[in-house]
């Protein structure tokens, strides 16, 4: 029964990693032939599901699919755009900047949903090429989800597995080596496409001409929207203290969402090797516990989804939108960039937790 | 109501072989919103203008959430609109919609509230093109013929 187990989950994992299918129907497939040969009964099966971490995914789409409506996350994509002048790399710093604070307060596929068309029209005007702009908002956006319990979904479910540990945990322990990490992996990647990074002088002015604003006038609800996606983050910070679990904060965020405007759609992920790693974790520590293996696994979980262009489905999701805009980037490149952004990362990781955690 | 088949169709498809130039401008001079695309006489897909609009804006269009920040136009669209010229029109259709011709009011209303299309592929029983109908013109057929039944 184990090996059947074991069976499944491997092709699961295979399945989802070559596309066969879309990973939805891989996952609740599995499920049903673990739960169909008797390897788990239903109850247990029905007990195996996390709530939580579904609780706090659900409750996050709602309101960030509501508040995206309304332009607020547009205005601020093209307002730190604007920062930069025009000039290219400052300007692949602020993309990466906003990408990876997005990613963190909100997720990182709807960063990336949000961040990669912006960043092509931008491209478009300044006329350069949009793939390094984009290759950095990637690994910008798995490196910038790992700063919080929101951020990326290996950080909820550790999130839910361990509720001692707090969204301010969180932030404490994986926010600032995130942010060295954005900025070390940003660095690289300007050096690396230098050449590529140049904007003729007269284009320069063409991204202060957009008027950021202009769809949030046309846009109802913009005010109270922002104000309970606010009002929810100050909720997870203080969930601790107040007793109440992420995934209780966001749902109540949710719900005064869904009464204030309609109802947004909302796509559930999974990401079957935190699922996997959290019970290993558990059993390492034994009785004792240890925040320091979550860290580890946290930071391997979320820095490893920059390796290849279908780690995370942030990555799937940009390659997507490069591919309709007629800018495919092939397996082998993205490759070329992941793997040595997430060593550098993972030696971050490796030596901040050296340093400071063990 | 007669068959749909006799109601008034349009007489306007492209070749699946065909440019999206080529396409465009049978949109254009019969003033239509959509025109079939065959291949040996069968319907393989619609070129709507939809599909123009799609066709001639910069291909991230329509990932773009939000595109009112913009004060000027782009300077790309004149240049996707030539790259776009030469390129076949079977790049850029949608599935097709289609209606037998033998079909009931019912069933063609049905086809095109649930597709949404400015116009469905009228066919025989081999698949084969009859004409499009338009879903003004049905809708006014409709009426006319609900409206006379009442009188």
């Amino acid at each position: 029964m184990e090996v059947l187990a074991v069976v499944v989950f491997l092709g699961a994992l295979a399945a989802i990693a070559l596309e066969w299918t879309h990973r939805t129907k891989v996952a609740l497939l599995g499920a049903a032939v673990v739960v169909v040969a008797g390897v788990i009964d239903e109850h247990h099966a029905i007990e195996a599901v996390d709530w939580s971490t579904l609780g706090l995914l659900v409750g996050m789409m709602i309101i960030v699919g509501l508040t995206e409506r309304t332009g607020v996350f547009t205005y601020i994509a093209l307002r730190v755009a604007q920062l930069s002048g025009g000039r290219p790399v400052r300007l692949v710093f602020l993309l990466a900047l906003v990408t990876g604070v997005m990613s963190a307060f909100l997720d990182n596929l709807t960063a990336i949903l949000l961040v990669v068309p912006i960043t092509l029209l931008l491209a478009d005007l300044l006329r350069v090429s949009p793939i390094p702009l984009v290759l950095v908002e990637v690994l910008a956006s798995n490196i910038g989800g790992t700063a919080t319990l929101i951020g990326d979904p290996p950080n909820i479910m550790i999130g839910s597995a361990r509720p001692e540990l707090s969204f301010l945990d969180f932030i404490v322990n994986l926010a600032p080596v995130a942010f060295f990490t954005l900025l070390t992996v940003t660095a690289g990647l300007a050096f690396l496409y230098r050449k590529q990074l140049v904007v003729e002088p007269e284009r320069q002015g063409e991204v202060a001409k957009l008027d950021p604003a202009a769809d949030m006038r046309e846009a109802p609800y913009v005010k109270r929207s922002l104000a309970v996606l606010l009002g929810t983050i100050v909720g997870f910070f203080l969930h601790a203290p107040l007793h109440l679990e992420p995934a209780v904060v966001a749902l109540a965020g949710a719900t005064v969402m869904l009464i204030i405007a309609a109802l947004g759609s909302a796509v559930v992920d999974n990401i079957p090797f935190t699922a996997a790693m959290i019970p290993v974790v558990d059993s390492l520590q034994g009785d004792g516990f240890d925040d320091a293996a979550w860290w580890a696994l946290a930071l391997g979980a979320c820095f490893g989804g920059n390796a290849t262009i279908i780690a995370a489905a942030a990555n799937v999701a940009a390659s997507g939108v490069l591919e309709r805009a007629g800018k495919p980037i092939s397996f082998v490149r993205f490759l070329l960039v992941g793997v040595p952004a997430t060593a550098v990362s993972l030696l971050i990781a490796t030596v901040y937790l050296m340093l400071f955690q063990l | 109501m007669q068959r749909i088949g006799d109601l008034t169709l349009v007489q306007a498809s492209v070749d699946a072989g065909a440019t999206f130039e080529e396409a465009a401008r049978v949109l254009s001079e019969n003033r239509l919103a959509s025109v079939a695309v065959v291949e040996h006489g069968r319907v393989v897909g619609l070129f709507t203008d939809e599909e123009l609009l799609l066709g001639v804006s910069p291909r991230y269009l329509d990932d773009l959430r939000h595109t009112a920040f913009l004060e000027a136009e782009l300077p790309s669209l004149r240049e996707r609109a030539q790259a776009v010229r030469g390129e076949p029109v079977r790049d850029h259709m949608r599935k097709a919609v289609t209606v037998h011709a033998g079909a009931t009011a019912v069933h063609a209303a049905e086809r095109f509230v649930h597709s949404d299309e400015a116009a469905v592929a009228v066919v025989d029983d081999e698949g084969r093109l009859l004409g499009m109908l338009e879903r003004t013109e049905f809708a006014h057929a409709l009426l006319r013929r609900l409206t006379a039944a009442g009188d």
